[in-house]
C-alpha cells in the first residue's frame, strides 16, 4: 500500500490538525518570538553558560597547583613590574600610580579579553548549536561570565596594593558596583554584536586582535588623562576610557565625573537595543553561517 | 499535544567557502545528494525541497535515504536547529536531539563532572542530574571510574558514559542521527536495548539509520527522502519495500547495510 503525503493527511485524525500556536516559520515568526526565544531565554539558561564558563576554566587551569590564581599571580607581577618602572618614567609617585595602574589594567583585561573572546563565541560552541536549540546569547553570556570569572580572581590584586598604599573604603567606594554592572552589560553587548559578524566574515576576529592591541595603549591604562595637558580630548572621545573611569574612580576613592556615567548608561542603552535588533535579524542565519 | 508538522519546508543552506569555480561545483553535485543553486553571491545547496508531513503522538518514524539525502537536515528542522528557508514548522513538545552522543563532553573533567555538565547542556535540571547519578553508574559499569577524568577512559568507556547522559532523560520528542555503532557487540546490545526503552518513553521517535532491520525494531512507520525531497511516508515496511525495489535502478552503489 503506497501512502502519499495528502493520504497521511487525510488519514489523521482530524483532532490532531490545529496548527494554530506557535507556528515557526519566516511569515509567522514575529520578532516578539524571537527577542523572547534568543534574548530572555538566553537569560533564563543562566545554567547552561555558567555551567560552560566554569568548565572553560578549569580545563584551562586542571591539574596546575594555582589553578586560575595563575591569572592573578602573572598579572600581579606585570603590575608591580610596569608599576615601578613607568611610575619613575612619568614622574609619579607609586602610591599614586600603583593603585591607578591595577584597577585600570584589571578592568581592561576584563573587556579586552571578552572582546577577543566573543569572536569565536559561536565558534566554540558550533557542536551544541547544531544539535541543541538554545539561545544565541548563550554563547554570549558563556564568554562574558568566564571572563567575569576571571576578573573576579585578578581584582584581588587590588586588595594588597590598597592596604600597601593606605587608600581607605569610602562611600565612594560603593559606586564601583553600578559602574562594574555598567561595565558588564557593555562588554555584553559589544561581544554579541563581535560574535555576530566575526561568525559571518571570518576577517573581523584578527581586525578586533589589533584593535584591542592598539586601545590598550591609546587608552588611559598605564598613563593619566592628566598627562595629556590640554589635548585632554583623546581621552575623552573614547568610551573605554568612561568604562574604566566608572570603576576604577570609586575604587580610588572619587566619584567619577557625571559625563563618565553617561557614556556608559547611553552606550549600554544605544548598544544593547542595537545588538538586540542585530542578533533578532540574523537569528535564523547564524546556524548557516558555522 | 505533541507534534511536528512541516508544511512546504525548503531548507537551502549557503557554503561561502565554495569559490565560483564551476568545475568544483559539477564535482559536489554529483557526490553530494543535495542540489546547488546560485544565490546572489554564494552557493546555496538545497538540502529539503517542499517537505510536507506531520508527525503525532505515538509516532515512530525511521527516516531512510542515502547519504545526503536531507535525513539528517529533516532532524535539525524538527529539533529546531534550522530555521526553514520557506514553509512552515510547528513543534509541540519538549525536543531531545541525539546526533552526536559525545556533545559537552569535557576530556580534562571526571565522569561525574561530565555528567554535570552534559546533563545540563542536554537541557536537564539539577535534581534530574542527581538522580540519574545511579542510573548512569549501573548502565555505565564505570564505577570508581567515574571519579578520574574521562581522558583516561578507553573509547568504548567514553562511549557508554557519554551515551548514557544523552539517554537519562525523558524526552517527549525523541530525535536520533545513526544508531551507535561503536563499541564492543555487548554493549551494542545493552545500548539498543536502553534505546528501545528511551523510545518507548518518549511520544515521537524520528530515526535516521542505514541499518534497516534495527529500525524495524524501533520505528513502525517510515520517511523515504532522495535529495532533498520527500519520496514516500507511510508504513515501515510499505516504503522499505518500495526503496528497496527502486534501488538498483536509480542508485548503482548502495551505501546501507
Amino acid at each position: 500500500m503506497l501512502m502519499n503525503v495528502q493520504d497521511v493527511k487525510r488519514a489523521l485524525p482530524t483532532n490532531t490538525v490545529p496548527l494554530v500556536p506557535a507556528m515557526s516559520g519566516p511569515a509567522a515568526a514575529t520578532t516578539t518570538d524571537i527577542v523572547a526565544a534568543e534574548i530572555f531565554d538566553g537569560f533564563r539558561a543562566w545554567r547552561v553558560w555558567s555551567v560552560l564558563g566554569w568548565d572553560d576554566i578549569r580545563q584551562r587551569y586542571r591539574r596546575s597547583i594555582l589553578g586560575p590564581f595563575w591569572i592573578t599571580l602573572s598579572m600581579g607581577v606585570f603590575i608591580l613590574v610596569l608599576g615601578v618602572i613607568y611610575s619613575r618614567l612619568f614622574h609619579i609617585d607609586p602610591s599614586t600610580y600603583m593603585p591607578y595602574l591595577s584597577v585600570g589594567y584589571v578592568v581592561w583585561g576584563f573587556i579586552s579579553s571578552v572582546a577577543n573572546d566573543s569572536c569565536v563565541a559561536f565558534h566554540e560552541g558550533s557542536r551544541i548549536i547544531k544539535q541543541i536549540k538554545l539561545p544565541f546569547t548563550t554563547y554570549v553570556f558563556r564568554v562574558v561570565c568566564r571572563n567575569f570569572i576571571v576578573f573576579l580572581h585578578t581584582i584581588v590584586i587590588f586588595v594588597p596594593v590598597a592596604i600597601y598604599f593606605k587608600i581607605m573604603p569610602t562611600w565612594n567606594t560603593f559606586l564601583a558596583i553600578p559602574g562594574l554592572f555598567l561595565v558588564v552589560v557593555n562588554v555584553t553587548w559589544v561581544a554579541a554584536t563581535l560574535a555576530i559578524f566575526s561568525t559571518r566574515y571570518r576577517d573581523v576576529q584578527p581586525i578586533v586582535g589589533t584593535i584591542v592591541q592598539l586601545m590598550m595603549f591609546a587608552t588611559p591604562i598605564m598613563w593619566s588623562v592628566s598627562s595629556l595637558g590640554n589635548e585632554t580630548l583623546i581621552a575623552e572621545i573614547n568610551p573605554i576610557y568612561h568604562l574604566i573611569e566608572i570603576v576604577r574612580g570609586p575604587m580610588l576613592g572619587a566619584a567619577p565625573e557625571l559625563r563618565s556615567w553617561l557614556v556608559a548608561c547611553g552606550l549600554a542603552t544605544v548598544g544593547s537595543l542595537l545588538a538586540a535588533a542585530l542578533l533578532v535579524s540574523k537569528a535564523r542565519r547564524i546556524v548557516f553561517w558555522l | 499535544m505533541v507534534a511536528i508538522i512541516l508544511d512546504d519546508v525548503s531548507i537551502d543552506i549557503p557554503i561561502y567557502d565554495v569559490s565560483s569555480a564551476s568545475l568544483r561545483k559539477m564535482l559536489l553535485v554529483r557526490a553530494v545528494g543535495g542540489r546547488f543553486a546560485q544565490s546572489g553571491s554564494h552557493v546555496t545547496v538545497k538540502a529539503l525541497k517542499n517537505v510536507t508531513f506531520e508527525a503525532h503522538d505515538g509516532d515512530r518514524i525511521a527516516l531512510v535515504g542515502d547519504n545526503g539525502s536531507g535525513k539528517s537536515t529533516l532532524l535539525r528542522v524538527a529539533s529546531k536547529v534550522y530555521p526553514p528557508t520557506s514553509g512552515r514548522v510547528m513543534i509541540t513538545g519538549e525536543i531531545a536531539p541525539m546526533f552526536d552522543a559525545t556533545l559537552g563532553m569535557s576530556m580534562d573533567a571526571t565522569g561525574l563532572e561530565n555528567i554535570q555538565i552534559a546533563g545540563t547542556i542536554w537541557g536537564m535540571t539539577r535534581a534530574q542530574i542527581r538522580n540519574s547519578v545511579d542510573d548512569i553508574a549501573e548502565f555505565t559499569e564505570l564505577g570508581d571510574y567515574l571519579k578520574v577524568p574521562v581522558r583516561t577512559y578507553s573509547n568504548g568507556m567514553l562511549l557508554r558514559l557519554a551515551f548514557a547522559i544523552a539517554t537519562a532523560r525523558d524526552p517527549e520528542i525523541l530525535l536520533i542521527d545513526e544508531i551507535i555503532g561503536v563499541g564492543d557487540a555487548t554493549f551494542i546490545g545493552k545500548a539498543f536495548s536502553r534505546l528501545h526503552k528511551l523510545a518507548e518513553r518518549s511520544r515521537i521517535l524520528m530515526v535516521a539509520a542505514h541499518q534497516d532491520d534495527r529500525l524495524r525494531l524501533l520505528c513502525d512507520k517510515a520517511i523515504w527522502l532522495s535529495h532533498g525531497s520527500l519520496v514516500q511516508y507511510g508504513d515501515i515496511e510499505t516504503v522499505l519495500a518500495a526503496r528497496a525495489g527502486e534501488r538498483p535502478i536509480s542508485q548503482s552503489a548502495g551505501d546501507a547495510a
